[in-house]
């Protein structure tokens, strides 16, 4: 369960004031598929950002299952990405001197993991998204549908029960596009909350509901 | 979590190989000086302090210095009485003379002034057996009234025909015959041997018309009581002359002492200096960590996202500025082992003593820990200022 709290953001760059998010109130319950979609600019990716703990708004709040997220310190943030979130990102993001199997571990070594279990378990997660002879290459010798499904089966590793995607088929063909989006839907109907940012109008027909943004609010 | 940071570490360091090495050199380079510096200064105050404890049972006397209004110099010196009355203290064995002197020596019809040394030939010997090899010929024995040992200088550069054995000399007025030519001296006894011509003490007494004597050397039978024979003899001397601080007693474990403390100050100017080098060498480090945070901003961004800590990205940097650090460190013992023993080689060739290279395991343990503190500290900064970012604002970057 997500909620957001009239979210605001204001990026400063020198004088000048960015309001990117102005006054953001949402319900996300478990096992939701929400997509967001607006204009370039509207505030997309700074929500997701914020109801997905990877930056703190100016004013507001953000509940992750009932935990007021603004008292929160660092370390305890972290382990909330760490155990609650699986954050995909439209440009992948592997860690490139690690090879697959080694990026989709990473977060389980944050968790604390022994060796043993991590490797099982990350063999196991290349094997769903289909990538299981592919553990030890670097992400420099995978194509781009490839690294996303890479970077998925890291958003799972902590086995979280929220994933947050940005545009996560954005760079990708339209072939490849479907295929991750079935995965990620495959998911939803296990029960995963899904929240996607895009630009693709098939994929918002598809989510449960859709919110649209514009100038930094929430279009009714 | 920490052996996972070991294997990141070493694949960042592998990825940047050339800058990690840069890095690891400067801090070998440091710890390499600090290592060498103290190994040679250790070297050379072992070397002389055990030439001391060679001569432990010798005390040298000689009379403290009187100011003569207008004239520099000794209002006395140490006369024959003196001599017997050192003789009777108990514990002395034996009283050796010494005498210092210019003279006029003529060669060939050249005449050119040169020192004279002299004292009982067996002391003589002793005195000088580490540092002089001969030419030809050998020391002056006792007996020898008219013959002389002369140094290296004299035979070849005060006059224009080199001088041998069995030429004749005549010092102020008197015939010699040389009985002894010697090497060229080492660096350390050079000034000793080269420019002298040796006499017996009843010769040089003849030659420079006095019986002053410059210095005694006293040798004892029981090293232990040194500072109390030291004592008596200066008190002894102080009465025979009626003055308050006519001698000076100087045994050799005083001046072990004395040579300690001119030695620990050395070796804090060369700790000093070494520090220099290996603070320029945490500079690199600091640097090089600085600028593997900024290329790694955006991999901190995805690590921090997925559920990093502030502390386990601060634990990813210290451990590879440790890693680059402990192998600097390491490689620093050993070139600075390889420094200390080929400057040991050479300044022991040199000076023509032994000197040898001495590295203590405290020395090894003291100085890796300082490269890795060092190594750590400076990346800590660069660690902390990785970690603080908070994930999109390094996401976002690059
Ligand atoms: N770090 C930042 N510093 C300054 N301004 C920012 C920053 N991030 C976003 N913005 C600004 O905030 C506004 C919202 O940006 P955001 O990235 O959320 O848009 P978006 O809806 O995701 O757009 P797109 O569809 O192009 O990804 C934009 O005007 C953007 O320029
Ligand atoms: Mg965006």
């Amino acid at each position: 369960m997500i909620r957001a709290v009239n979210l605001k953001k204001i990026y400063k760059m020198g004088e000048i004031e960015v309001p990117a998010l102005r006054g953001v109130s949402l319900d996300i319950p478990d096992g939701d598929y929400v997509a967001i979609e607006g204009p370039s600019g509207s505030g997309k990716s700074t929500l997701l950002n914020m109801i997905g703990c990877l930056d703190r708004p100016t004013s507001g709040n953000v509940f992750i299952d009932d935990v007021d997220t603004s008292k929160l310190n660092d370390t305890e943030l972290a382990k909330i990405r760490r155990e609650k979130i699986g954050f995909i990102f439209q440009m992948f993001n592997l860690i490139p001197t690690l090879n697959a199997l080694e990026n989709v571990s990473l977060p389980m070594m944050f968790y604390g993991s022994s060796r043993g279990k991590r490797a099982k378990r990350a063999e196991e997660l290349l094997k769903i998204v289909g990538l299981a002879d592919r553990a030890n290459h670097k992400p420099s010798e995978l194509s781009g549908g490839e690294q996303q499904r890479v970077a998925i089966a890291r958003a799972l590793a902590n086995d979280p029960p929220v994933i947050f995607g940005d545009e996560p088929t954005g760079n990708l063909d339209t072939e490849s596009g479907k295929g991750i989006m079935n995965f990620l839907e495959k998911l939803n109907k296990k029960g995963e909350t899904l929240i996607i940012v895009t630009h693709d109008p098939e994929i918002a027909a598809r989510a449960h509901r859709s919110i649209r943004m514009r100038d930094g609010t929430l279009k009714a | 979590m920490f052996y996972d940071s070991l294997l990141l570490a070493y694949r960042n360091i592998r990825e940047r190989k050339f800058r990690s090495f840069l890095t690891l050199l400067g801090i070998a380079v440091g710890i390499a000086a600090i290592i060498s510096l103290i190994a040679v200064g250790y070297g050379m105050q072992y070397s002389i302090t055990e030439e001391l404890i060679g001569m432990a049972d010798i005390i040298s006397v000689m009379p403290g210095r009187q100011i003569i209004p207008g004239m520099g110099g000794y209002a006395e010196t140490i006369t024959e009485r003196d001599i017997e009355d050192i003789e009777r203290i108990a514990g002395v064995e034996d009283v050796g003379p010494w005498m210092y002197g210019t003279a006029q020596v003529e060669y060939r019809k050249e005449r050119t002034p040169v020192t004279i040394i002299s004292g009982d030939t067996q002391d003589l010997e002793e005195m000088y057996a580490t540092y002089a090899e001969f030419e030809d010929g050998r020391w002056i024995y006792e007996g020898d009234h008219r013959g002389c040992t002369i140094g290296y200088s004299v035979a070849h550069e005060y006059f224009d025909e080199d001088i041998g054995i069995n030429d004749r000399l005549i010092i102020n007025g008197e015939k010699f015959v040389v009985v002894g030519v010697l090497e060229k001296a080492g660096m350390m006894a050079s000034a000793d041997l080269d420019p002298n011509i040796f006499l017996t003490i009843r010769a040089a007494q003849e030659v420079l018309g006095t019986k002053d004597i410059y210095m005694l050397t006293v040798r004892i039978s029981d090293i232990d009581r040194a500072d109390d024979i030291g004592e008596e003899i200066e008190e002894t001397l102080d009465q025979n002359h009626n003055m308050d601080d006519f001698a000076q007693a100087m045994t050799m474990s005083s001046m072990i002492e004395q040579i300690g403390t001119v030695f620990l100050i050395l070796q804090a100017v060369l700790v000093g200096i070494a520090s220099i080098a290996l603070i320029v060498g945490s500079i690199g480090i600091m640097n090089s960590m600085l600028m593997s945070v900024m290329e790694r901003t955006h991999e901190i961004g995805i690590m921090k996202a997925i559920g990093a800590t502030n502390s386990n990205i601060i634990l990813l940097f210290l451990t590879e500025a440790g890693m680059i650090s402990l192998v600097g460190g390491i490689l620093g013992c050993i070139l600075g082992t390889i420094t200390a023993t080929l400057v040991s080689i050479g300044v022991s060739f040199y000076i023509g003593m032994e000197m040898p290279a001495i590295i203590t395991p405290e020395v090894m343990i003291g100085s890796l820990s300082v490269a890795i503190l060092v190594g750590v500290i400076s990346g800590l900064y660069p660690a902390r200022r990785a970690a603080k970012m908070s994930p999109v604002e390094a996401v976002r970057y690059g």
